[in-house]
């Protein structure tokens, strides 16, 4: 496969335990330097689809390839940001600790963080705008800066591809414009996928927007019009399918 | 308080007694932090209870089969081991259903004890104590092998202290990088079997998860790091079974009973104190 595929999805179906299909014969190939969103109806796959790409789950058929190998190799380049909201809001740590977690790796090593890792925690922070709060308890944060806490933690593996489920769930609309204000300075650097419930804000900054309800559909920003979301959340869009996609060369269709 | 004292001197039993309540606290307090953490005071208290079976079988071989150096300890860290593995097993293989497995393995092992315990000859009136602790029957041999339990617990911890955080505040994202995940969350039920052996000595298996969880409880009110809480869990952990000692000697009361109760007291003491504080302190922080 070419060095430039950053993700690639080739027949690949995917169905949890009790036998629900929720992927189906995705075909899908990005390219680096992608700034990618991917939307669709709850249970639609979304949160399925970035858990593949960084092997939590693995495909019930068909291949998945990351930055050129399997997810689970190439792990250590991927930089994974979950939702906040998942977390124990009063866990005792400091964001520089959570932060520095990010160091972590399957290598085991022991002692005190180096002070390389520190100086990397530090400027991490910087980049996404908390380097007055690395000293603060995570606890304290508002939910806004709890995110650019956990992106600061993910970029602690230099990620080549960064992948953020919801990152804006519950940030308000001028937070959101920020926060897409920094992935677009930062995709200057890596790849970035992102998992989104916000279709009408999304298509501003991202690069495409991928449609995901049990089969793909990849659009271009521009031709995301009312039709084409009303397919994607109303009706039954088994058979429809675009290979359209919109990056900085204009419209490919890569399969066609 | 000056007849304990008095009695402590010349009293070795009692010296054990309050070795043996320090050095438990000591493990209580780093692996408490941990189980109040990750949120598995539920299985904390499934291995202690699963603990009676292996005293009680112990027990059991050592007298019918005349082993004197098959001490119920013995037994007791051999069922927390096997009880902490199966139910660590269990909860990453089935994720439904584990809350069953948990329950079954907590009611089966303390069923298995009473049996053993039951059919056992002669004087079998330490039941009672394996239930509700006796501090002050902790012995010589007990205490070393309460130490060198302790030293394993604190090396683990400071070795695996970084992964172990990690995999509590995140353990999926601990999973994207690479991390045996599935380890450190044995290990550290492993911790939790053992402390929880320790402890039984000192407060019994049915209130091993008030000690475990109580002084982390009070402490996380006051402190914002994982490792100021442990320090301080043990500092209360400590008060909390010298001063049960203590109050309980005169008056000959149960010692881990009073313990628990100091403990319980204080806790409600410190959420009623916060309840009344926090209005003022949030408008302290905003100024």
């Amino acid at each position: 496969m070419s060095s430039d595929s950053l993700v690639k999805f080739t027949n690949v179906s995917f169905a949890y335990e009790d036998g629900m299909n929720i992927l189906e014969n995705i075909n899908l190939e990005i390219e680096k330097g992608e700034f990618a969103c991917i939307v669709g109806p709850n249970g639609g796959g979304k949160t399925t689809l970035l858990k593949l790409m960084l092997g939590l789950l693995k495909p019930t058929s068909g291949t998945v390839e990351v930055l050129g190998g399997r997810p689970v190799d190439r792990r250590a380049h991927i930089g994974y940001v979950p939702q906040f909201s998942r977390f124990d809001a009063s866990f005792p740590v400091s964001v520089l600790d959570v932060v520095l977690m990010g160091c972590l790796q399957r290598r085991f090593f022991w002692g005190r963080y180096s002070p390389d890792q520190l100086a990397m925690a530090q400027q991490s922070l910087a980049d996404v705008g908390l380097k007055d709060q690395a000293l603060s308890g995570f606890a304290e944060l508002s939910g806004g800066q709890k995110q650019r806490a956990l992106i600061a933690r993910a970029l602690m593996s230099k990620p080549e591809l960064l992948l953020l489920d919801e990152p804006t769930a519950s940030v308000d609309v001028h937070g959101t414009e920020q926060f897409y204000r920094m992935f677009s300075e930062m995709n200057e650097r890596f790849s970035i996928m992102m998992v989104s419930h916000d279709i009408g804000f999304v298509s501003t900054r991202v690069k495409s927007v991928i449609c995901v309800r049990k089969n793909l559909q990849i659009h271009p920003v521009t031709e995301l019009t009312g039709e084409a979301l009303q397919k994607m959340y109303g009706l039954d869009v088994h058979m429809i399918r675009h290979d359209h996609r919109c990056t900085e060369k204009g419209h490919v269709c890569p399969h066609s | 308080m000056s007849a304990f004292l008095k009695d402590l001197v010349e009293l070795p039993f009692l010296q054990n007694a309050v070795l043996a309540g320090i050095l438990c606290s000591i493990a209580s307090g780093i692996v408490g932090t941990y189980v109040v953490l990750r949120r598995i005071t539920y299985i904390a208290a499934a291995i202690s209870h699963c603990i009676l079976g292996g005293l009680g079988a112990a027990r059991y071989f050592a007298v019918v089969y005349e082993l004197p150096w098959l001490r119920p300890i013995y037994g007791a860290i051999i069922t927390a081991l096997a009880a902490a593995l199966t139910i660590g097993i269990i909860s990453l293989k089935a994720k439904e259903r584990e809350d069953t497995v948990i329950s079954a393995l907590w009611a089966v092992g303390m069923a298995v004890g009473v049996l053993f315990i039951f059919k056992t000859p002669g004087y079998n009136e330490d039941l009672m104590s394996y239930l509700f602790g006796n501090i002050l029957m902790v012995s010589r041999e007990d205490l070393l092998l309460i130490g060198i339990l302790d030293i394993i617990v604190i090396i683990l911890t400071l070795v695996f202290y970084n992964q172990t955080m990690a995999v509590c505040f995140d353990e999926e994202f601990a999973r994207t990088r690479g991390m045996a995940v599935e380890f450190y969350y044995l290990l550290l039920l492993c911790l939790t079997a053992m402390t929880v052996v320790l402890t039984v000595s000192v407060v019994g298996i049915i209130m091993v998860i008030a000690l475990l969880s109580l002084p982390v409880a009070i402490a996380s009110r006051f402190f914002d790091r994982v490792w100021k809480i442990m320090a301080a869990s043990i500092g209360l952990g400590v008060f909390f079974t010298l001063a049960g000692l203590v109050i309980s000697y005169t008056p000959n009361l149960p010692s881990g009973a009073v313990t628990i109760v100091l403990a319980g007291l204080t806790y409600l003491a410190t959420l009623f104190m916060s309840t009344m504080k926090k209005p003022i302190s949030k408008n302290a922080e905003q100024q």
